[in-house]
């Protein structure tokens, strides 16, 4: 049956029906935005933070605002060509329309990837160090003394998958183990799964052991006549029927060192460090700082930014002290002297983000242009390595950040905080229809030629929907990006 | 209906001039945020009206809302007033003393 009205109009309606189907998925689809854009309200409505402004790129943004423009007018001019039976312009103008939203995507890729690499460091006092991780944050834990493994009998609750877990982390060669009866294990497959069996099987004789021992002890009893001590004791013996768990102890032949991320153990202590399987080392923890190449220090949520953790000497120091005060001397004189006492400086979100958010943008605080600090005393804030040519990251000073000072720590992603929970949630949902749009238009464009033929009216109607569909995608850009770039 | 070749003929200058019209518009955007207003409030406030002002762009000449059918207005009107009304609800929040100060 065919699909009526597809070309012409409904008597009723005066529409052609695609068009109202259209219409009303717009009208669903302005309802879902619609309660993000709500929620986004709220976020920043209930944000007990700095809302980010102009933190994004705002550069990158704006090509994409004019990708998506420039796609809106090719769209609109491909329908009006093929209404005009321009087949040649037709094709060209979907073509661009499709090549411009594959631009979009791969902008907003590079912008999605970079939001992943870069991370918030909170410290304990408020402060938050932004940067890189290049090495990302592992945990060394060393001299490793003895491994234990917990072999899971039939309560099964954690089995011990030390060829998972511990394994893997282990730098350089692993070490054959010894066991406490003194044989020697290397820890493969085969040599666990041997280990595994044995402990299993040794576990399953004790129980039956002791099971017997048990028995007879009752049997014992009801012949000596204490008939209901006798029962409880053969009850007893009925009742232990569950292979017990096992932990094996295992000792290095040679020391042990692991390097682990936060993510992939289950706890860890100064001289102790479990993973989820619950395998267990016993050692020392050899380093669980941070190396973070700092590109920027924001003290707005520090009641004394002159006291900030980051000024510690392992941190960045007096040096990039000096820097800031003197960035943000600048800053506030300058609003002082431009508005006078007619405004409030702690109520300008772009002063305070201005003097109290610096941005680091070399190695050592002399490299900056605008340098009014110290002259002489500055290299001891830059372990890195900074005339070494590696990119940007050769820019910025390397810290260590102990474990005992970062209060919180993210790339910036949704866990960071709700404006981004709340910007790849937009941006995401509006990306995926930039996607589905151009699949719609690619596929009107390539695989529709036998309709383009026949009939280029049911065409140009359908490009005409596909096209409502594109506006509407382009419309919510509209709002989204002075939203989340430059407000 | 403005469907008529002729029409269609004459709105292909149109809509170009309405795809410069919002290039401006974005710049102006751009440049208005760093500008800074008393308040912030009032930045967003005047970023919201010229967003506003680039959307009915798109939606009466691209979309051709200049020129409907009126069963398509009357769908619109509900979602409109719905998604006012969802824009609407933060007001209930205004009043929590502990959060919000204003933007």
């Amino acid at each position: 049956m065919d699909i009526p009205y597809t070309v012409s109009a409904r008597p009723d309606t005066g529409l052609y029906n695609a068009k109202v189907g259209i219409w009303l998925f717009l009208a669903s689809e302005v309802m879902l935005f619609g309660g993000l854009f709500s929620s986004y309200i709220f976020l920043r409505v209930g944000a007990d933070y700095h809302w980010p402004v102009h933190e994004l790129n705002v550069f990158l943004g704006f090509v994409n605002t004019l990708v998506l423009i420039a796609s809106s007018v090719t769209v609109v001019m491909a329908w009006a060509s093929l209404k005009l039976r321009q087949i040649g312009k037709f094709k060209l103008y979907m073509a661009i329309t499709v090549l411009c939203a594959a631009i979009f995507m791969v902008n907003k890729a590079f912008e999605y990837k970079a939001k992943f690499e870069h991370y918030a460091v909170k410290l304990t006092d408020g402060t938050f160090l932004t940067g890189h991780l290049p090495q990302g944050y592992e945990i060394k834990f060393g001299d490793v003394s003895e491994v234990s493994v917990l072999i899971a009998g039939e309560n099964k609750a954690v089995d011990g998958e030390p060829l998972k877990h511990f394994v893997p982390r282990v730098e350089g060669d692993l070490p054959a183990f010894k066991m406490t009866d003194g044989s020697s294990i290397t820890l493969d497959q085969s040599g666990f799964t041997t280990l595994k069996e044995a402990t299993l099987k040794a576990a399953r004789e004790k129980l039956e052991e002791d099971r017997k021992k048990r028995r007879e002890e009752g049997e014992a009893l009801i012949e000596a006549g204490n008939i209901a001590a006798g029962k409880a004791k053969l009850d007893e013996a009925e009742r232990m029927n569950i292979v017990p768990d096992t932990t094996i102890k295992l000792k290095p032949e040679q020391p042990v060192t692991v390097k682990v991320k936060p993510s992939q153990i289950f706890s860890y202590t100064a001289n102790s460090l479990t993973f989820k399987d619950g395998t267990t080392l016993t050692g020392k923890l050899l380093d669980d700082s941070m190396v973070l190449e700092v590109d920027g220090v924001d003290t707005r949520s520090v009641p004394d930014a002159e006291k900030s953790l980051a000024w510690k000497s392992g941190l960045l120091g007096e040096p990039w002290k000096k820097a800031f005060i003197a960035n943000r001397d600048h800053h506030l004189n300058a609003f002082e002297e431009k508005h006078g006492d007619r405004r409030d400086p702690k109520k300008s979100a772009t002063l305070q983000k201005e003097a109290f958010f610096l941005k680091i943008k070399s190695a050592t605080p002399d490299a900056r242009d605008d340098a009014h600090g110290s002259s002489k005393s500055a290299a001891a804030s830059a372990p890195a390595d900074s005339h070494a040519d590696t990119g940007h990251h050769g820019h910025h000073p390397v810290v260590h950040v102990d474990r005992k000072d970062i209060a919180f720590y993210s790339n910036y992603t949704p866990k960071l905080n709700t404006y981004y929970a709340i910007y790849f949630t937009l941006t995401g949902l509006h990306g995926l229809h930039v996607v589905a749009g151009a699949i719609v238009l690619f596929y009107f464009l390539v695989f529709d030629g036998r309709r383009l033929r026949e009939n280029p009216e049911h065409l140009a109607n359908r490009v005409e929907v596909g096209g409502l569909f594109w506006h509407f995608v382009d419309l919510v850009w509209i709002f989204l990006f002075p939203l989340l770039y430059l407000l | 209906m403005a469907d008529s070749p002729e029409e269609i003929q004459k709105s292909i200058r149109k809509y170009l001039w309405i795809g410069g019209i919002l290039i401006f518009f974005t710049v102006v955007t751009v440049g208005l945020s760093y500008v800074e207003l008393p308040t912030h409030g009032l930045n967003i406030l005047v970023g919201m009206i010229v967003a506003t002002f680039k959307a009915a762009l798109v939606a009466l000449i691209f979309m051709h809302l200049n020129h409907e059918r009126i069963l398509i207005y009357k769908v619109l009107a509900f979602t409109t007033v719905f998604c006012l009304a969802l824009f609407l609800l933060f007001i209930f929040s205004a009043s929590d003393p502990l959060v919000f100060e204003g933007f």
